[in-house]
């Protein structure tokens, strides 16, 4: 029995093949050439023609899709299967970071190829990362129907090269923005900077451990808090650029030798 | 509410699970699911096809209470999870009924912002003989482009997303398959919107016909059109691929009701239409970098290779759900079936292939006839009049049929979305009267009136099915019916008063891009200027009706965000 999906499609693939031969006909085709695609003389307008036999191709492979595969009906998959009952749709996933994040990646990609190179290769790198941590995430929840077994599966997969790479990007990437920092302040104001985030931190860190009844949520806050701060201080600090260095000796010498100013 | 208990595994490998879900009785209602029990680990390998993990939730016809466990690992959140932040559980959700606040809200607000767009370029072309609001022709052309992006891409292409990503999947008596894959087609599209909306406001948009745009932000326009064509296709995938395979047992694609029919027929078309887009605006994007543009990438042709977007055929294809939705809504509250439903599943069916307009692009026209006047399209502009005519009088049967039940004050949203459907047709109409080549109105404000007709209509029906689906998608809460048909006849008086003034100024002769100055508006002393008053102030009307329509739907969510808290 021919399914209803097939029925769709093949309406459509006929209706494509007929307004094919017609715009072929009414474009100054020969007499033969829009039914034998051309082999046989003109077939008028080629953009058109060529477009709605492509579609009727198209629509032709979706019908046999439809038919092959019974409409997706969950009975005849059972069948084909060898359930007795129709096997069940998928579960309703968890919140997860994926999606956003791979957004991101794809728009910083966008963003990248209109404004800087750099730009586009972090969206490229993101984009990459979250497709191995999207698939490894699909992968474990099918690892068994226990959720808590998946969780473990993932974690026993992913966490040692999680871990080890983000502490490396991030320590890489606030490292970065604290040299940027350090840079363009002057030698004296360098240090202060220096001493004063390094007390601040020492000083959080203290806080934080002397009460444990903090809530995560709060730690999480500070924590993401202060990293923003030194990305933003870094970000800007690098647009607004290094301190003078006068190089030893003048313009003659190009060794690495210099010494700062003190501004 | 009802739920069901499932029991029968095969292999007997999952007798312990049980899982709840709401809603599905009705296939509307608000879908809920609760943890109840674990899920005992089984001694059976997982199935390459059905693994184990995936067989949790039956499909098919269900009587009996169901749970159900939601599959997740730690680097996922469950949306109760009381150690996340709202922020957090706002920007990990896969939940389809917030992917749909998001597109809705997004996509009506990029509608209220063409709306002002079209306003302001209304109130620019009372005055042609100076650009008072506009730097020039290029500012001018920049807004009147906008208005049209905003309005398809960014506006009602999105809100029927909104509609496709919760009712549909109700309707299929399932959940929406690859929610994730929803989820990132979702923040795809916010972020394409949001570049595309800073290109044109930083002097980018699709190009000048005076070359006076910034490249990069130009650049920056294309681009991030590029994503919202990537978001929407993906999310059109998703949807797709529910009402194909995730249909509930023993529910044929004839039985599906003609919102979800609709909305397959118009993604399928969504999914062969928008890469062309997305090809063509590769090309001008590529063309465009580097070095001076050779042809595609040149500041005055880049409109004319997406313009085939926003015009006959394939602004038709914003439409087709529309009819769904009208067909579902005076079904639903005239409470009565929908007679010869196979001929209007047929009808609207040919709507959508009717709809399809990647070849007709004027930009790649060849020597001798326009694509525009070729016999191909000029058909289809006239065959989908009588299709139109088809669904309306199906509509209408359905009305006399249950005029009873319908009394005196008919819903508002039965209001809106027949008033839609007439819109629609009187658009297939205008479309029709476009292609008459002895008239020689394809490049007069007949075009923009066609738009506006079919574009109002869209946003119309696309409120309607906001109203109607309402409670399920936002709560029982804050509804307010006279207010939502306050806005929605404004939106159709505003959209009639336009596409009507339009529509004569186009038989005068005024251009559909009418510059800056009178002879570029192609109306010298043709006295179109009363005319260009009354469309100005549909546009006004309009943007009324699209502002109080915020504010209901706002007062909306307010009062049930209220009442969960």
């Amino acid at each position: 029995m021919l399914t209803t999906g097939f029925k769709l499609w093949f309406g459509l693939f006929l209706a494509a093949v007929f307004a094919a031969v017609f715009a072929g006909y009414t474009s100054g085709a020969t007499e033969t050439g829009p039914i034998s695609l051309g082999w046989k003389g003109g077939v008028g307008n080629h953009v058109s023609y060529t477009i709605l036999v492509f579609s009727a191709g198209v629509l032709a492979l979706f019908g046999l899709v439809a038919v092959a595969f019974r409409d997706a009906d969950a009975e005849a998959q059972a069948e084909v299967l060898g359930l007795e009952d129709a096997p069940e749709a998928q579960i309703e996933v968890g919140n997860s970071l994926w999606p956003i994040f791979g957004a991101l990646g794809v728009g910083s990609i966008g963003v990248g190829l209109v404004v800087h190179p750099a730009i586009f290769v972090i969206g490229l790198c993101i984009v990459a990362a979250i497709a191995v941590e999207w698939t490894m995430t699909n992968w474990s929840e099918k690892v068994s129907g226990d959720h808590a077994v998946n969780t473990a599966a993932r974690e026993n997969l992913m966490r040692p090269i999680e871990i080890p790479v983000l502490g490396t990007i991030g320590v890489g990437v606030l490292v970065l923005a604290v040299s940027r920092i350090l840079l363009a302040s002057s030698v004296t104001g360098a240090v202060w900077v220096a001493t004063v985030v390094g007390l601040v931190i020492f000083g959080a860190a203290i806080l934080i451990s002397q009460r444990p009844e903090l809530p995560r949520v709060a730690v999480r806050g500070i924590l993401f808090a202060g990293c923003v701060a030194i990305l933003v201080l870094g970000i800007v600090t690098a647009v607004s650029g290094e301190r003078e260095f006068h190089h030893k000796g003048g313009d003659a010498h190009h060794d690495d030798t210099h010494v700062e100013a003190d501004h | 509410m009802f739920s069901c208990e499932d029991h029968g595994r095969h292999h007997g490998a999952l007798e312990s699970q049980a899982f709840l879900v709401s809603g599905l009785a009705t296939g509307i209602a608000p879908t809920r699911f609760a943890l109840r029990a674990s899920v005992g680990i089984t001694a059976d390998p997982p199935s390459l096809v059905w693994s184990e993990g995936a067989r949790i939730f039956r499909r098919g016809h269900c009587n009996r209470p169901l749970t159900r466990e939601v599959s997740m690992t730690t680097t996922d959140t469950a949306a109760s999870d009381s150690g996340s932040t709202a922020l957090e559980q706002a920007i990990t959700t896969s939940d389809p009924l917030v992917l749909s606040r998001i597109w809705g809200f997004g996509g009506m607000t990029a509608v209220l912002v063409g709306a002002v767009a079209s306003f302001l370029v209304g109130i620019e072309r009372l005055d042609l003989a100076s650009a008072n609001i506009f730097s020039g022709a290029d500012g001018l052309f920049q807004f009147w482009s906008a208005h049209r992006v905003a309005f398809v891409l960014l506006g009602a292409l999105p809100a029927l997303m909104a509609l496709a990503t919760t009712v549909v999947p109700r309707q299929c008596g399932g959940l929406l398959i690859f929610p994730r894959a929803a989820a990132m087609a979702c923040w795809i599209w916010l972020i394409g919107a949001g570049m595309t909306v800073v290109g044109f406001l930083v002097d980018g948009g699709l190009g000048t016909p005076g070359g006076g745009g910034q490249r990069q932000a130009t650049a920056l326009t294309i681009m991030g059109i590029l994503l919202v064509i990537g978001g929407l296709l993906l999310a059109s995938v998703c949807v797709v691929t529910t009402i194909v395979s995730g249909r509930r047992a023993g529910m044929g694609l004839r039985d599906l009701p003609f919102t979800a029919w609709t909305v397959l027929v118009a993604a399928t078309v969504w999914m062969g239409m928008l890469p062309v887009l997305a090809a063509n605006t590769v090309l001008a994007y590529v063309d465009l970098r580097g070095r001076p543009a050779l042809r595609f990438g040149a500041e005055d042709a880049i409109w004319e290779q997406v313009s085939w977007m926003f015009t006959h055929p394939a602004i038709y294809v914003l439409a087709l759900p529309v009819l769904g939705i009208a067909l579902d809504v005076v079904e639903a509250t005239a409470r009565v079936d929908q007679a010869n439903r196979d001929v209007l599943l047929v009808a609207t069916a040919a709507f959508g292939f009717l709809s399809f307009g990647a070849f007709a692009q004027t930009f790649f026209d060849t020597p001798g006839t326009p694509i525009a006047e070729e016999a191909l399209s000029v058909v289809a502009a006239f065959a989908i009049v009588p299709v139109a005519l088809a669904i309306v009088g199906g509509l209408a049967d359905t009305l006399r049929r249950g005029a009873a039940n319908l009394g005196s004050k008919p819903p508002a949203e039965t209001v809106c979305a027949l008033l839609a459907a007439l819109l629609v047709l009187a658009g297939t109409a205008v479309g029709a009267i476009r292609v008459v080549a002895p008239l020689e109105l394809l490049e007069t404000s007949v075009t923009g009136a066609h738009f506006s007709l079919v574009l109002g209509a869209s946003i119309l029906g696309i409120g309607a099915g906001f109203y109607h689906w309402g409670e399920e998608m936002v709560g029982p809460k804050g509804r307010r019916p006279g207010l939502f048909l306050l806005g929605g006849l404004a939106v159709a008086g505003g959209t009639i008063l336009a596409g009507v003034a339009d529509l004569f100024s186009g038989l005068l002769d005024q251009s559909d891009f009418t510059g800056v100055d009178l002879s570029t508006a192609g109306n010298p002393g043709s006295g179109v200027d009363g005319l260009n008053v009354v469309s100005m102030l549909g546009s006004l009307v309009l943007l009324g009706g699209l502002a109080l329509w915020m504010l209901v739907g706002s007062l909306h969510t307010a009062a049930n965000q209220k009442g969960a808290t």
